[in-house]
């Protein structure tokens, strides 16, 4: 049969998929609005960002308000929303790579505020990856050479997942388990995550990390640059047209941060500093 | 599932409910509720996770708001939201439940009204073509999803998976190439054009 047979097949079949009834969205969400602080949207999400991480996952169909706003967490929040109206002015594909390199990697922006309710919830289940796969599978579907720390005890990771289209040229994720001097994240079962993507900044793929200031320090590995988180820190991404879109990130704890040719890194658990920088230094 | 609402109509609740005009959000949530939870239950394929993530999208595309930027178009940026909760849900899972074609479609029904043996058979092909669409690896079946389930351009597919417009069309060739292997590994493949044809559509 021709492509576009199947593909005339393709939208028959899906005009005739089986869907469960629309459930009353507008309700819950209406309801987890209803409490939400007054004022702008941009207000209610900084100030409401903490607790209602640490509160965890509300579930279907019930009103999950938010938390009211602490004082202190407005002026982060303000902080926040400046910071990211000059990264979305700076969004033009001519101005993006330098502004992106302000403070941030290539294809990471690091913002100073408090982490939104996209920020971290901490359960092993939240853990955003990729599919399972072996190393060998992984190396095959992302457009980029895997590296993995030769650290002593950190040759083989315990998992390796893969994502072989978001960013483009694909993610991997290495996941080791927890073990004695190396304790699981906070609700996770996992005791350290490395991921590693290349990401283009014209793709739009511009990962952001929010966390609440302090505890930020700039860092060498290998003599290229990196950061060390030392806090909690949300996640997300601008889209094309310079816009946010929040992800649910991995792991609450600390974070290194850098760039390895290419490559941007990110390792994530209950970790030193010095052990952080001693497994990213021996990453090949 | 809504049509493609006017953008200027968007754009009017999206600067609203900027300025903390929660109706106006509600408004959108009203008006894109339906394609949120059909996007979300074609990346899962199961009703709870599909709710749970079309709920969370909304609310953190909510919560996003502040920094959307005018005059963007809200509806492809807000289905990457929900995706992304979808994928997570699929993820923590472990597995994405099996989609499903509708039994009444089995009975004849609207203009053409085929004979019933016509429209048996209709259904059986469609289930084929389906269980092969099933087995591709996830991203594939998202990708065909995006497509030709939900009939999103390629620009719109390539905001909602976060990936470029050139991405798309190798994703999509690549899926379909995938799913006709799996078809003709069913021996489905010839018997399957048969379908469309006495389809009635």
């Amino acid at each position: 049969m021709t492509g576009r047979d199947l593909e005339r097949a393709l939208a028959d079949l899906g005009a005739h998929l089986e869907h469960p009834a629309t459930p009353p969205i507008a309700e819950a969400v209406a309801a987890r609005l209803a409490d939400a602080p007054v004022g702008s949207p941009g207000a209610g999400k900084a100030a409401g960002a903490g607790e209602a991480a640490r509160a965890g996952r509300g579930r279907r169909g019930s009103a999950r308000p938010f938390p009211r706003p602490r004082w202190q967490r407005l002026a982060l929040a303000g902080l926040a929303v400046v910071v990211l109206a000059a990264a979305v002015l700076a969004a033009s594909p001519a101005t993006r790579e330098a502004a992106a390199r302000l403070l941030g990697l290539r294809g990471v922006r690091i913002v100073i505020g408090a982490p939104g309710p996209t920020g971290t919830t901490g359960t092993g289940s939240e853990l955003y990856l990729g599919e399972p796969a072996t190393l060998a599978e992984a190396r095959q579907r992302v457009r980029f050479p895997v590296v993995v720390p030769t650290e002593p005890g950190f040759e083989r990771p315990d998992a390796v997942y893969v994502d072989p289209g978001v960013p483009a040229d694909g993610r991997v994720d290495l996941v080791y388990r927890p073990r004695p001097g190396l304790p699981a994240a906070p609700g996770t079962g996992v005791g350290l995550l490395v991921t590693q993507f290349r990401a283009s900044v014209d793709e739009g793929f511009l990962k952001k990390m929010q966390f609440g200031g302090g505890g930020l320090e700039v860092v060498t590995v290998n003599g290229q640059p990196g950061y060390w988180f030392a806090t909690e820190h949300g996640f997300s991404y601008l889209d094309r047209n310079g816009n946010e879109v929040p992800e649910t990130s991995r792991l609450a704890g600390s974070t290194l941060l850098w760039e390895r040719g290419d490559l941007t890194l990110r390792l994530e658990g209950q970790v030193s500093r010095e052990e952080a920088l001693r497994i990213a230094g021996s990453v090949r | 599932m809504e049509g493609r609402p006017l953008d200027t109509e968007d754009d009017r609740l999206v600067e609203r409910a900027r300025q903390g005009d929660v109706h106006a959000y509600g408004a959108l949530v009203q008006r894109y509720q339906d394609l949120a939870y059909r996007t979300a239950y074609l990346v899962t394929g199961a009703a709870a996770d599909a709710e749970d993530a079309a709920q969370e999208g909304f609310v953190k595309a909510y919560y996003a708001l502040a920094r959307f930027r005018a005059g963007a178009p809200f509806r492809p940026w807000l289905l990457a939201i929900v995706a992304n909760e979808a994928r997570n849900r699929r993820r923590s899972a472990r597995r994405q439940g099996d989609l499903a074609v509708r039994v009444a479609e089995d009975r004849p029904s609207g203009d053409a009204a085929p004979s019933p043996e016509v429209a048996a058979l209709a259904g059986e092909r469609r289930r084929t073509l389906l269980a092969a669409v099933n087995r591709l690896p996830a991203a594939d079946r998202e990708m065909l999803a995006c497509r030709y389930f939900l009939e999103l351009s390629e620009a719109e597919a390539a905001a909602t998976l976060g990936c470029r417009r050139g991405t798309v069309k190798s994703r999509t060739s690549r899926a379909l190439t995938r799913l006709r292997a799996v078809l003709a590994e069913q021996g489905d493949g010839h018997t399957l054009s048969v379908t469309i044809e006495g389809g009635g559509e």
